[in-house]
This record gives C-alpha cells, sequence and structure tokens, in this order.
C-alpha cells in the first residue's frame, strides 16, 4: 500500500454511482492514504473505445497515465473492474513496446499533452487493502463486527481475467474478498458464479443475453442464503442492483438481495456513516434488518439520493 | 512395478520405471442408455511426470474399461482431450498431475461446457464445428489470380493473424463462453478468432462480406467480454482479442449499425466531447430513441436512486480539448493509412 495515490475513480464512480466514490473517499481518509484527483482525465474507454479505435485508446491511455506521472505519482488508484484492465492493458502495451510508446508520446507532444515515460502502475482498491501492510491497516480501521451478516462476494470478470494482465490472485479460486468479508466480522457465502460475468457490457446492445448472464449469481447468492452481494465493480453493482427486478422478471423468480460495493462494506465496518456510504443511492433498497446488521450509523433517509 | 495390462500405456512404459506417485480422481460418467450421470472416484499409480490424460489412461487399463474420451496427439497439438479440470477447461494432455498430488488435492474431472455430452467426457462437437463453418474457414481470393506455386506473404501481415493461426480447435475457449451459456446461437470465441484469422489474410478478398455477417445477430457484440476465453485457451489464441480486433475492423469499413456498435460510439464521442462517459446519452444512442421511450419506468427507477445525471450539465474534464486534437490527429494519420490495418497493399501479398 502507498501513501499517496493517483486517484482514478472513472465515469460510474463520478456519476450515476457518486456513492461508490464518496465511500471510497471515507474509507481512504481512515486508512490515512492520499487520494489526488486527476482533473483533466477522460472515460478508460470501458473496452468500447479498445474494440471500436484501438489506436485512440491507447492514446487517451498513456494520457491517463503521463497525467499520473506529472503529479509525482507512481500509482493509480482504482475502484473500478474495467478501468482497472483497460488501463493496465494499454500500460502494458505501451511499457513492452518502446517504438509504439514513443509513437504515442510524439502526438501526445503534438497536441500539448502530457507524456508517458512508463513508470505508472495500476492498482485496484481491492488488492490494496486485501494483502499486506494495506490489510493490516484495514484490520485496524475494522472496529465495527459485522456478525451475523452473510454476504455473498461477486468478483466480476475483470478483476481476474486475463489474469496475464490482472494476475493478483487465482482466477478459478479468487479469495481476497472472503478476507476481507471476514475481516469485517461477516460470514462469506461460497457459490459457483461468484467469478463469472453480469453481463453489463451488453445489458443494453443485447438485454436478453445480458439478463441470462445477471440471473446466475442473483440465483445463486440467493439460494446460498446470502443477505447482499458484494462486489468491486460498479459496473457489475448497477447490473446486480439497477437491472435485478428485469432479472427477475426475466426468469420468473424475486429477488430481493441488496448489492454493496466493496468501499461500503469495507466502511460500515470501520465505522463510516450513512451520509458517506448513502446505501439510499441503490434501486434495491437495504431492509431494516439488513440496515441492522450492517451496523451503519445514523438514520437512513427516504429521500432520493445526490 | 504396475502391470501394464493393454495399449493404452504403451507411451509410458519407460516412465514406471522411475518414480511413480499416487493420485486420486473424481470423474464425470454419464451413460447415455440410461440418461444417469454420477461422479466415480478412482486411484491409480501413476509416473510423477504423468498428465491428466495418462491418469485417464490408467484408469481405463486398471479400473474401467467403459470410460470414456478423446485423446490422439498426447501433446497438445491435435485438440482432442479438451476437457474440465476442477471446473475449468484444459487439454488433459498439457496438464500434469503432479502439483495436484503434491498440493494432496483431488481433481474432478468433467465434460467440456456449452456443448452437449454424449458419454462421459465425450462431447457432441458439431454445434461447435457448425459454428466454425459458419464463419467460411477458408480463403476467398475473389478474382485475384492466385499464383501457381507458394503465395508469400510479407512476414509484417503475417504476424497480423499469427496468434489465431495458432487455434487448435480444442472448444476449450467455447466450454466456458458465458454469452454462450446465454445464448446458444451466438457465433462464440472459437469461430470468431477463427473469422478474425481470415479477415485479418492479407490474400483474402472477402472482407466486407464477412465482416457484414459478423456484425447480425449472435455475432461479435454478442460477446460479453468476461475473458474466460483468453484464460482457458491452452494456445494463447486470445480469443476475446480477436473479437476486438474485428469489432475495429468494422468501424473501418463502416459497419457500425448494430446496437454493440452504437454503444461502442457514445464512449468514443463522450471522450471526444468532454472527457467522461455521456451516460444518458447511452441508451437512446444504443438503442433508439422509441425503445428508450418503452424503458422510461425502469428509468424513473435509476432516477428515484439518484442515478440519471443531469444530461443539461454533463461531465467535462479539464483541458479536453488535448483529447479534440488527438482525435483529429489521429482520424488524419489514418485516412493516410491503408484502409485496413492487415495491410492488404501490394507489398503485403507477392505472388511467386
Amino acid at each position: 500500500m502507498q501513501e499517496r495515490y493517483a486517484y482514478y475513480p472513472g465515469c460510474l464512480a463520478s456519476l450515476s454511482q457518486k456513492e461508490l466514490d464518496s465511500s471510497t473517499r471515507a474509507i481512504a481518509k481512515k486508512l490515512q492514504i492520499e487520494l489526488v484527483d486527476m482533473p483533466s482525465v477522460t472515460c478508460c474507454g470501458a473496452g468500447d473505445i479498445h474494440e471500436a479505435k484501438p489506436d485512440y485508446y491507447l492514446h487517451i491511455s498513456a494520457r491517463i497515465l503521463g497525467q499520473a506521472e506529472q503529479m509525482g505519482c507512481d500509482t493509480i488508484l482504482t475502484i473500478c473492474n474495467v478501468c482497472t484492465l483497460n488501463l493496465r492493458q494499454a500500460n502494458k502495451a505501451l511499457q513492452e513496446d518502446a517504438a509504439v510508446l514513443n509513437r504515442v508520446n510524439d502526438n501526445l507532444r503534438e497536441v500539448g499533452a502530457a507524456t508517458y515515460q512508463g513508470g505508472v502502475d495500476i492498482r485496484h482498491l481491492l488488492w490494496e487493502v486485501s494483502a499486506g501492510e494495506g490489510y493490516d491497516r484495514f484490520k485496524s480501521i475494522a472496529v465495527k463486527s459485522l456478525e451475523g451478516l452473510k454476504v455473498a462476494p461477486f468478483y466480476g470478470c475483470q478483476i481476474l481475467r486475463p489474469a496475464k494482465i490482472l494476475g493478483f490472485e487465482d482466477s478459478d479460486r479468487p479469495q481476497s474478498l472472503e478476507r476481507l468479508i471476514t475481516a469485517c466480522g461477516a460470514e462469506p457465502i461460497d457459490y459457483p458464479a461468484k467469478v463469472k460475468c453480469c453481463g453489463f457490457p451488453i445489458v443494453l446492445a443485447r438485454e436478453d443475453v445480458a439478463l441470462g448472464e445477471l440471473v446466475q449469481p442473483l440465483q445463486q447468492a440467493t439460494d446460498a442464503g446470502a443477505d447482499v452481494i458484494v462486489t468491486p465493480c460498479p459496473l457489475c453493482h448497477l447490473s446486480l442492483d439497477a437491472w435485478q427486478r428485469k432479472a427477475a422478471a426475466f426468469s420468473g423468480h424475486d429477488y430481493q438481495i441488496p448489492i454493496l460495493h466493496l468501499a461500503q462494506l469495507l466502511g460500515a465496518a470501520a465505522g463510516i456513516e450513512e451520509s458517506e456510504l448513502k446505501f439510499k443511492r441503490h434501486v434495491t433498497r437495504l431492509s431494516p434488518e439488513i440496515k441492522a446488521k450492517l451496523k451503519v450509523p445514523s438514520v437512513v433517509g427516504t429521500g432520493t439520493g445526490a | 512395478m504396475t502391470e501394464i495390462k493393454n495399449a493404452h500405456f504403451t507411451t509410458l512404459k519407460g516412465a514406471y520405471d522411475t518414480e511413480t506417485m499416487e493420485a486420486t480422481l473424481r470423474v464425470r460418467r454419464y451413460d447415455p442408455e440410461t440418461k444417469k450421470s454420477r461422479f466415480d472416484d478412482f486411484t491409480v499409480t501413476i509416473p510423477v511426470t504423468a498428465s491428466v490424460l495418462d491418469a485417464l489412461d490408467a484408469i481405463k487399463d486398471t479400473h474401467d474399461g467403459s470410460l470414456s474420451y478423446r485423446k490422439s496427439c498426447r501433446m497438445a497439438v491435435c485438440g482432442s482431450c479438451g476437457m474440465r479440470v476442477d471446473g475449468g477447461a484444459a487439454l488433459a494432455c498439457k496438464t500434469p498431475m503432479k502439483k495436484f498430488v503434491d498440493a494432496g488435492h483431488r481433481i474432478t474431472v468433467s465434460p467440456m461446457g456449452n456443448l452437449p455430452v454424449i458419454k462421459d467426457l465425450v462431447v457432441d462437437m458439431a454445434p461447435f464445428w457448425q459454428k466454425i463453418r459458419a464463419v467460411k474457414p477458408y480463403l476467398d481470393t475473389k478474382d485475384v489470380e492466385v499464383p501457381e506455386k507458394e503465395w508469400r506473404v510479407a512476414q509484417e501481415a503475417s504476424d497480423q493473424i499469427h496468434k489465431e493461426s495458432l487455434c487448435i480447435l480444442c472448444g476449450c475457449c467455447v466450454s466456458e463462453c458465458n454469452s454462450m451459456e446465454s445464448d446458444p446461437e451466438f457465433l462464440g470465441p472459437a469461430a470468431l478468432a477463427k473469422a478474425y484469422r481470415f479477415v485479418g489474410d492479407a490474400r483474402d478478398q472477402d472482407t466486407r462480406e464477412r465482416l457484414r455477417d459478423l456484425n447480425g445477430a449472435h455475432g461479435i457484440w454478442d460477446c460479453t467480454r468476461c475473458y474466460f476465453c483468453n484464460q482457458r485457451c491452452p494456445k494463447h489464441v486470445d480469443p476475446r482479442d480477436a473479437i476486438a480486433k474485428l469489432g475495429a475492423e468494422s468501424f473501418k469499413e463502416g459497419f457500425t449499425r448494430d446496437e454493440g456498435a452504437k454503444h461502442a460510439k457514445v464512449f468514443v464521442d463522450s471522450t471526444y466531447k468532454g472527457g467522461y462517459l455521456r451516460e444518458t446519452e447511452l441508451v437512446p444512442k444504443t438503442i433508439g430513441p422509441i425503445n428508450a421511450i418503452k424503458d422510461i419506468p425502469f428509468a424513473l427507477q435509476l432516477a428515484r436512486a439518484g442515478k440519471v445525471p443531469n444530461p443539461l450539465s454533463p461531465h467535462k474534464a479539464k483541458d479536453n480539448d488535448e483529447v479534440k486534437r488527438l482525435w483529429k490527429l489521429l482520424e488524419k494519420e489514418a485516412k493516410g493509412q491503408p484502409r485496413r490495418a492487415t495491410a492488404k497493399h501490394p507489398d503485403a501479398v507477392q505472388g511467386d
């Protein structure tokens, strides 16, 4: 774990999933790590720009990485699987081929943007707090035991695969979320679909195909008796949370399972208040019983989010 | 010394003269006559160098001759012995047993997913071949005169499709494809990697027709980017990367009408216009304004949770003019190049 990170929340945490951003800032403060904002960055492309315009994707990624260097940061902290994979994929391409990096830098220079020297690493919050010093630090701030809360971990694809680019843990048998759930005093629930796809990348273009995928974790976590699902990815969160009713209609089953962002679960165990964790910004609301198990201070509001 | 009963062990005879180990495997069985499946546990003595395939041979030889599985080359070239080891598709011949034995772990061997099981570990590959055939897995040179002898291709052009050319058609990628579980008609990673192998071939003259076909229902935009295919492929073909390349070739050739392509275009345009994604434009521009209106009840659920950003004041990153200039520069550069990155220019293809 570093003391200082270039903080890249990505689009969703900055826009529709603002509760993830506020929870992350709150937990970072407790962990005593500095998050330096990156006001000039674009979207990572979410895989879409990589697919449509790979050369442009490489350039906008280099511009993001170059900005971290300009700020004097050698590590970018991400809170989204898709940002993590896209930035790491581009970073690998830029670091492995000097000719590619030189050409990209020539172009960045020509448009007046920061160039990239190749010295930045991209780390997801999950990796930073589930092992080593970061884990110890989290253990020391996890003052509230979430005993009795059954949490189904949902990893999402792009923090596990392809392992040659991500490679933090065994992509078939990951344990980082389980480790953190246990550190929170809660009980991790096991189910096969925890490493599978939520369907989000194609939920607009191919809704039925996506819902067929989404049903698996929702059904299996429900069957396994989970109170909530926790995920390190805001896209998985949106899919599991906002599309939950559509998945229920699609499968003919009823799902009522709240979805937590990783930073919200960690925040609850660290005693962070509802005003920062913002559970009310979820489509699938927390029941009073689960709220009690999460032990979040202050009254949970009933109004709209924001 | 283990007694060698029949031909299955022939290749291992020498290995048995050296160190052996005891291994237990749990094997998924399926009897097509009773249509019932079960798990059987077998313990066998095998050389320390044995693969999962060797262990299955030992089972077949010493325990149960009715155990069914495919095999041929034993060296990760023929693609016959794809099966699931602990739930993940792999070539049995390329998976050593020793690491499992050392860890005291009993592996579970089961048939590949997304294909019908015929018996035990043997799956019906007919749907797999049907999709490979559907992408026209051969060169179409149209009216270009084919050289009488060899048709040489420049190294650089050959490199474009090198990875995809390594496919041995084992089906491991298809076994784990999350989109195929949901849409069995999806062409899938193996067929799409094969499709790119020809779209990217400097000699092929059927690029536009190929891309047009791949942009329809069950085509490239069905891919959910779960990356299981890249993870499982025993030959490092990286089928998902091939699908992304087909997307890029589609954009170059102007095939941007599929909802998947429209979705991608909103991301490209958002970075150009402001920096971050314009979420409120994503739905109407992907599925069209009429379908978006039908989805209003859903949008209201999201709005109630504060999940719909104000479309009138979209996010604007600082210094985004740099990005605009970058886009224009790259578009200009691309126009000066041959239309296809696959370098279908005269130097790439040389008649002898």
